[in-house]
């Protein structure tokens, strides 16, 4: 009962954050036929087929499209693969688009 | 979703597919990377799932979704998001009794789901005398929310777990540890529900009564239950890790309330793991691996050649990642008087755990080749278990803790372990003297 009546003044154990910048999406694509369609995989083992099933229907309705892929090899290739940077960002400058499947 | 983000900051359009019940985890993914706009495709397809035919049944389903996300024009709003300010409560966030605090924290979403102690003023200031540094100095910054976690905040942490004083050092430490590299974050997040274990070694672990003996693991040692406690608090209130929002793991596991244990080094016939680790003897040290489960096994015999054919007959493919044999000092010392170093043990595990040749194809499989693909976390090859990876050059470590017997125990999966020096305050001697006396006393019946 001695314990209901105490009141305890509480620190919060929430950690305090800074406000993040935040930023806006790139502009979209007025089409899709004759554009590069980037398709990037992670290593999750749904993602290859979720892509396989993607670059089957692009190619059905946007014939002019073309593909290019690119695999990751962990969860994430900019927080885990440092030493692919240049090879990602040579990558995101070929392609109009990325499709991500992260198998999650 | 941090690759969507990255390539969309480049310039390009870009939309993720993701299963609908993580879409909360990808939203505060998104968010604490700046994009909270971020243009994601829920569909149905389970995680991990490898059903052909039912993925393209889904991925048909949505596809429109997918081509208008990356055609569709951007609102106003996702042109250029308005500002928002993360959720910053006050200091002293609430004022009740012991039951009405509880029960704010927990619907706050701030505790494990027991009872905790309030983190009064006086309660933090005692927590804070175990360490030198200042309340407000900022130990890291947290992913994926980017919490601050600074020596107040894993202070008051602390005291809702129920620590003593003289477990800031290593709580400290613990979060050096958690923040030293991404992989701890998205340990912690991952349908796997990998569990953090903590292995601490040096002279902090006898003055705190850190138990390195009979059931280390289990309830019952104050230091022992509260550390591991107080870390997984931090995970949640600092990383920002919760259950079904960011935290995915599909099981669960128990060793999220507390898994901890110190390195029983007085009964190791071998150099103790923060020597092996290149720490020096006197320094004491906490190391963090995040295996998925804890498997027991009692071994052919207790001589060398029974504890190592259980250890490799005991190993079954499909493994992700690390495996650490946790031995008891007895088989330790037993191998030890064979001869064995602990670097010859581990070899020997490396070279001889490995599966038939026919195994897979006796089933119906593709030998997995993961090899060098996969560089963070080691999968099976062929008929190799183990094989080295670029992050993961030595996929088997060897821990001596627990008490007298002859069981044997597997700490399986994860990352490589991450050790950090513990710093222990000038007034060490002194806080050690004022609360190594708190022990239980079990009454004989």
């Amino acid at each position: 009962m001695e314990q209901q009546s105490t009141a305890y003044e509480v620190l919060s154990p929430w950690a305090k954050a800074d406000p993040i910048s935040l930023h806006g999406l790139a502009p979209r694509l007025n089409k899709v036929d004759g554009k590069t369609i980037g398709l990037l995989c992670n290593n999750k083992r749904a993602a290859p087929l979720i892509l396989e099933i993607t670059e089957k229907l692009l190619k059905e309705r946007f014939p002019t499209a073309s593909i290019s892929r690119f695999k990751s090899q962990t969860f994430s290739v900019s927080a885990l693969e440092k030493e692919r940077e240049g090879e990602f960002n040579d990558w995101i400058n070929e392609v109009d688009a990325v499709i991500a499947a992260v198998g999650d | 979703m941090y690759d969507a983000i990255y390539i969309e900051d480049k310039g390009k359009p870009t939309v993720t597919y993701i299963f609908e019940h993580f879409y909360n985890d990808s939203m505060s993914a998104a968010s604490s990377k700046g994009m909270p706009v971020i243009r994601v495709v829920p569909e149905a397809i389970v995680s991990e799932s490898t059903m052909r035919e039912y993925i393209a049944t889904e991925i048909t389903t949505v596809f429109d979704d997918i081509i208008s996300a990356v055609t569709r024009p951007l609102t106003a709003e996702e042109k250029s998001p308005q500002r928002h300010e993360p959720e910053n409560p006050p200091r002293l966030v609430f004022k009740g009794n012991l039951a009405e605090v509880n029960q704010f924290f927990y619907r706050r979403g701030w505790t494990d789901g027991l009872p905790v102690i309030p983190p009064t003023e006086e309660a933090v200031a005692e927590i804070l005398t175990g360490t030198d540094l200042p309340a407000d100095h900022l130990v890291a910054k947290i992913e994926p929310r980017l919490g601050k976690a600074t020596v107040e905040t894993i202070a008051v942490n602390a005291v809702m777990a129920g620590c003593l004083p003289t477990y800031m050092p290593l709580l400290i430490a613990g979060v050096q540890a958690f923040a030293a590299n991404p992989g701890p974050a998205m340990m912690a997040v991952s349908t796997g529900s990998w569990a953090p274990f903590w292995l601490v070694n040096g002279i902090v672990a006898a003055d705190i009564n850190l138990n390195c003996s009979y059931g280390a693991a289990s309830p019952g040692d104050i230091a022992n239950a509260t550390i591991g406690r107080a870390m997984g608090l931090i995970i949640k209130n600092v990383c920002g890790i919760r259950k079904k929002i960011e935290d995915m793991g599909v099981y669960g596991n128990p060793g999220k309330y507390s898994f901890v244990a110190a390195e029983n080094e007085a009964n190791s016939p071998w150099e103790p793991l923060h020597v092996e680790r290149g720490f020096s003897k006197d320094d004491s040290t906490i190391t963090l691996t995040f295996p998925q489960s804890f498997q027991q096994m009692l071994p052919f015999s207790t001589d060398a050649k029974g504890i190592l054919a259980t250890v490799v007959g005991s190993i079954v493919p499909a493994r992700f990642g690390l495996f650490t044999l946790v031995l008891t000092p007895n088989n330790a010392q037993s191998l030890a008087n064979e001869g064995w170093s602990k670097q010859a043990v581990k070899e020997y595990i490396i070279k001889n755990t490995r599966v038939h040749e026919d195994y897979y194809r006796r089933l119906g499989l593709d030998a997995p080749q993961a090899s060098e693909q996969n560089t963070f976390l080691a999968v099976s090859s062929g008929s190799e278990i183990f094989h080295p990876t670029k992050s993961g050059p030595d996929p088997v470590h060897i821990y001596v803790y627990g008490g007298f017997g002859s069981w044997m125990g597997f700490l399986q999966g994860g990352p490589s372990p991450i050790t950090k020096k513990v710093d222990l305050p000038k007034n060490w001697v002194q806080l050690v003297k004022k609360f190594k006396n708190i022990v239980p006393n079990y009454v004989r019946y």
